[in-house]
């Protein structure tokens, strides 16, 4: 009752407020939050990088209006200060529609403004499977642990292994991917020896290797947070003679293109699943690679280029469909099916997430010596299992 | 049993690289008695230089090494004629209020030209294979670590207690003016002291990368850690930075392999109880 | 040191009345003013009150870190902790118990209290760099506590499902955050008025005097120990504030309310403005988060260059904080005649 009566000022509110600035111009603005500076700067950098890579190859305007991006800085997990910047956006700046949203708790701090003000907002990257249920108004253009780590134990199954050790970072999305995995490998029959929970300020991996090894499992699963625990984990596994003890490594975004070259070629022959690689072989993301490398020379391409590129594009289909009579939007893109750098997508009409290919993929070397996430297989059109 | 000798040599190892990359900021703010937070940022600049130039000249990683310590140290003078002079005669408050002004910059500009990504050092091969010692295997990089850290502890030890520069730095720190008027030239102590800081600090950083990687925001990401093993080893003390770093990489390590549920809070407990029973750190002068 | 010391006491004693009266008369159109800008703010910045919302946060916490630090003299790098309990007790009990705004910032402030009481019994025993130290301790271990205990927290995602209801069961907060605006203003000036005759009272002079000389103080017969207790725990009842205001507004909490960069930013906007003051409290905050939310605006990549470069100047031209400004402008134009 009490949400009703909000929304209902808060659409009387916007409506005044969109009458008159509708048919001022036909600039539609997009507001990206996203850190920019500290630790998850990168993020920041990755987006509006790929997002400029999309506006370059497909013009400033979608559907006749002219699309204008308002990058915001949101610092690292921040819900007061992304929770501001949003309602700066969408009341100083008027901007009809809001992308980026790196962390969950980012994400989460934004559903209640998004869902009064009625903004469709692109999260490129926030991927706690909940998060799409907390707004009719998001639409999430990553992925989630889930969508990535049932293919990963089902793919192991099929390769053999059965027994596993999953070693995860001890917070949500680490969390997420234990229980995903978990509960598919146990399916298949397979075993789950031991789960760790290693706390997120680890810097050592060393006893953790050691724990796993002294269980001589087939395999460890893991999940950590991109940059430097990521860095050291891969680094711990290969210099503590894993893979002389014959236990496979099965990751996900751990051979993140941006920490690739970092892990140097002792990352070779890692395995992972995920549903974007750089190497990824198709015309469009040939396209875009090579967009990217020219207008920003050294970057690479990951995921968060990607999550940001196909935001961009559904901004771009919903803005041509509806311009700033936002309030259809979503509706537009529900089920929408694209070819995307990654490969066929589409948006389930139901949860707004996108449905996707999972790779699984290793780590191995292209003609130029460069280290690449080589794919070599396929799972098709994963949605999000987390909310199923 | 297997586990305990796992505690022990990860623990060891762990600790030494916790004393590397803490032992610059032992010397500026143990002994100079400055409270520099800048000290990542130091090993933040010594590690870029370093990882620039093993990437990007075909200088080897030994020369890069050198070339970069020697460039911290060199960098580390300068700003100590520019900034630090002042620093030392500020309140506390200030002392941290600049340090971090200081330390900002340093990360803005890393950041501006190297970006934000890891900048990894590359070692040479042999770094990332490891050695069986019958019961468990050890990377190379740990037990050149754990020699470094050795080899510093005990040329610190010399330089500070049996050479004439060390009898004047600590006369400096006691005494300032007193050791001026008996002829030690002060300011050049000083200068040479803080720039020994910062080329430990480097020297730590590139050191340690293997465990805590050089990015932009290195400075803060480890402040904490850095803080922490001063302050359990006790100001003005470099064995005491010594014997916390070990002690606390063992309880660290220990918590991993016990109750890695609670890794984290198992380790600021100890350091909690330490400084409740030795206010002024382990070997701390009161 | 004497001088200072005997002061307050001296003040009140010979200081004649109307003199005395029409400098309290100044100081309270100081205040009037000050509050008149917060009104003007709310329709000059309308775009803005979700930002200028968290600065008023933000004061609260920074006034509650003067209170020990600048004029008790306590050095904490750990005030998130009481910014965190008070921003979780207050969330939790929304979610759990009741999602009254005022009841829910009663409880915010008991709980950084209770924490301020029981972590203040042994760090209010340590000193410089160990007390510093011990601080940041406590605010790690809780954000650990609150990270393991996900099931009722919400761990690293945040806590969700903070839906609060109207103040007054009037004025509901709307997405324009008006009412949030107008209810943090409130409870700041409240909180401000409050420390004012704080720190003015005997309490306030014995917590200068502690400052000072705490063997003296001692030697007069203060129990020194437990009066920092006190006054921690007090720090802790404004922090939980500040914390639980910062929850409802936002109606989500994360584990960075603990957050060691959150202690270490307040302590920078305390020392920008000016330690012991409690305009230098407010000073700081609204010229830091106004510089840092500008140059971040129009660089997001390098705002950090103009932080640091100010936080220098500052601190090397003016180590007083910004409160110091008047004083060395006046003897700069005198300087000049």
């Amino acid at each position: 009752m009490k949400k009703t009566i909000k929304l209902m000022a808060g659409v009387g509110a916007i409506s005044v407020m969109m009458a008159s600035a509708a048919f001022a111009d036909h600039t539609v603005k997009v507001g990206v939050i996203a850190p920019f500076s500290g630790p998850f700067a990168i993020w920041g950098k990755q987006f509006k990088e790929a997002v400029e890579v999309y506006v370059a190859q497909n013009g400033e305007t979608a559907g006749g209006h002219t699309v204008e991006f308002i990058y915001k800085d949101s610092g690292g997990p921040n819900p007061s200060g992304t929770k501001s910047l949003a309602q700066e956006l969408i009341i100083g700046e008027k901007v009809d529609y809001l992308g980026g949203l790196v962390f969950t708790p980012n994400a989460l701090s934004v559903a209640s403004l998004i869902d009064e003000a009625q903004i469709p907002t692109v999260i490129f990257n926030a991927a706690t499977s909940s998060i799409v249920l907390q707004s009719e108004y998001f639409v999430r253009t990553s992925f989630s642990l889930w969508q990535v780590s049932v293919p990963m134990a089902e793919w192991a199954w099929e390769q053999g292994i059965k027994t596993v050790v999953i070693s995860v970072t001890d917070y949500g999305p680490g969390n997420d991917a234990q229980v995903a995995f978990t509960t598919a490998f146990e399916a298949l029959g397979g075993e789950v020896l031991d789960a760790i929970g290693m706390p997120l300020s680890t810097t050592d991996f060393a006893p953790f290797m050691q724990r796993i090894k002294d269980q001589s499992p087939d395999a460890v699963f893991a999940f950590l947070p991109a940059g430097p625990p990521t860095f050291a984990f891969v680094k711990s596994y290969n210099e503590n003679g894993m893979k002389d003890a014959g236990i496979t490594f099965l990751g996900t975004g751990e051979t993140d293109e941006t920490t690739l070259e970092a892990l140097g070629d002792a990352a070779i022959g890692l395995t992972t699943a995920y549903h974007y690689s750089a190497a990824h072989v198709s015309d469009l993301n040939q396209a875009f690679t090579s967009k990217l490398d020219e207008m920003f020379p050294g970057s690479v391409a990951n995921l968060a280029s990607v999550g940001a590129y196909d935001g961009a594009h559904i901004l771009y289909q919903m803005i041509a469909a509806v311009g700033s009579d936002r309030t259809k939007a979503v509706d537009v893109v529900r089920g929408y099916e694209w070819e995307s750098p990654r490969g066929p997508v589409s948006l389930d009409p139901d949860t707004r997430h996108i449905t996707q290919n999972v790779y699984i993929r290793r780590v191995a070397k292209d003609e130029n010596g460069n280290l690449i996430n080589e794919e070599f297989q396929t799972i098709e059109a994963v949605p999000d299992l987390g909310l199923l | 049993m297997a586990v305990l000798s796992g505690i022990l040599i990860d623990g060891l190892s762990y600790g030494m690289i916790l004393f590397m990359v803490s032992v610059g900021l032992s010397v500026t703010m143990g002994l100079m008695r400055v409270i520099n937070l800048a000290h990542g940022g130091f090993a933040l600049l010594g590690g870029a230089t370093a990882h620039w130039l093993t990437t990007n000249t075909d200088l080897g990683y030994y020369f890069s090494v050198i070339l970069a310590v020697l460039a911290t140290m060199i960098f580390a003078i300068a700003m100590e004629k520019i900034f630090y002079r002042k620093i030392y005669k500020f309140t506390e408050l200030q002392q941290v209020l600049a340090t971090i002004g200081i330390t900002f910059l340093m990360i803005a500009s890393v950041n501006f030209l190297l970006g934000s990504t890891i900048l990894p050092i590359r070692s040479p091969e042999f770094f990332s294979s490891s050695v069986d010692l019958g019961f468990r295997t050890l990377p190379v990089h740990r037990i050149v670590v754990i020699i470094a850290g050795m080899a510093i502890a005990l040329g610190l030890y010399i330089l500070l207690d049996k050479t004439r520069f060390g009898i004047q730095l600590r006369a400096a720190v006691d005494n300032r003016n007193m050791a001026s008027s008996l002829g030690i030239n002060t300011a050049r102590v000083y200068a040479l002291s803080f720039a020994l800081g910062a080329g430990l600090a480097a020297f730590g950083g590139i050191l340690g990368a293997e465990l805590l990687p050089i990015d932009a925001y290195y400075p803060l990401r480890y402040m904490v850690l850095f803080l922490v093993v001063v302050a359990v080893g006790g100001l003005g003390s470099i064995a005491g930075s010594f014997f916390a770093a070990i002690g606390l990489g063992i309880i660290d390590t220990a918590a991993r392999y016990i109750v890695p549920e609670y890794g984290t809070i198992f380790f600021f407990i100890a350091m909690i109880l330490v400084l409740l029973l030795r206010p002024q750190g382990l070997l701390g002068k009161k | 040191m004497q001088e200072t010391q005997i002061k307050p006491a001296e003040n009140l004693a010979q200081t004649a009345a109307p003199a005395r009266s029409r400098k309290f008369l100044i100081k309270l159109l100081i205040d009037l003013a000050l509050i008149g800008v917060g009104i003007a703010a709310y329709f000059i910045f309308p775009d803005n009150l979700g930002f200028i919302t968290r600065i008023l946060i933000m004061i609260i916490l920074v006034l509650s870190l003067d209170l020990v630090l600048g004029y008790a003299g306590v050095a904490t790098l750990g005030h998130a902790a009481l910014f965190g309990a008070g921003a979780y007790g207050a969330g939790l009990f929304a979610v759990y118990f009741s999602a009254d705004p005022l009841l829910g910032l009663l409880v915010g402030a008991i709980v950084g209290a209770i924490i301020a009481f029981i972590s203040g019994l042994f760090l209010m025993r340590a000193h410089g760099l160990t007390l510093l130290m011990l601080t940041i301790a406590v605010a790690q271990i809780l954000q650990e506590i609150i990270n393991k205990e996900r099931a009722i927290t919400g761990g690293s995602d945040g806590l969700l499902g903070i839906d609060m209801d109207p103040i007054f069961g009037i004025y509901a907060f709307d997405f324009f955050g008006k009412t949030g605006y107008l209810y943090a203003l409130t409870v700041l000036v409240i909180v401000f008025f409050a420390l004012k005759i704080l720190v003015a009272s005997p309490f306030g002079a014995m917590a200068k005097g502690i400052h000072e000389s705490a063997p003296r103080m001692r030697a007069i017969g203060t129990p020194v120990y437990w009066r920092l207790v006190g006054i921690y725990t007090i720090s802790g009842f404004i922090a939980g504030i500040a914390g639980a205001v910062s929850a409802q507004v936002t109606e989500l909490v994360s584990l960075e309310a603990f957050g060691f960069a959150l202690s270490a930013e307040a302590m920078v906007m305390l020392i920008l403005g000016g330690l012991g003051r409690l305009y230098g409290a407010i000073i700081g905050t609204v010229i830091f988060m106004v510089v840092h939310h500008t140059a971040a605006s129009i660089d997001p990549f390098n705002w950090l260059f103009v932080i640091g470069t100010m936080v220098l100047i500052v601190v090397y031209f003016v180590p007083e904080g910004f409160m110091g400004l008047p004083v060395k402008l006046r003897r700069w134009l005198r300087w000049q005649k």
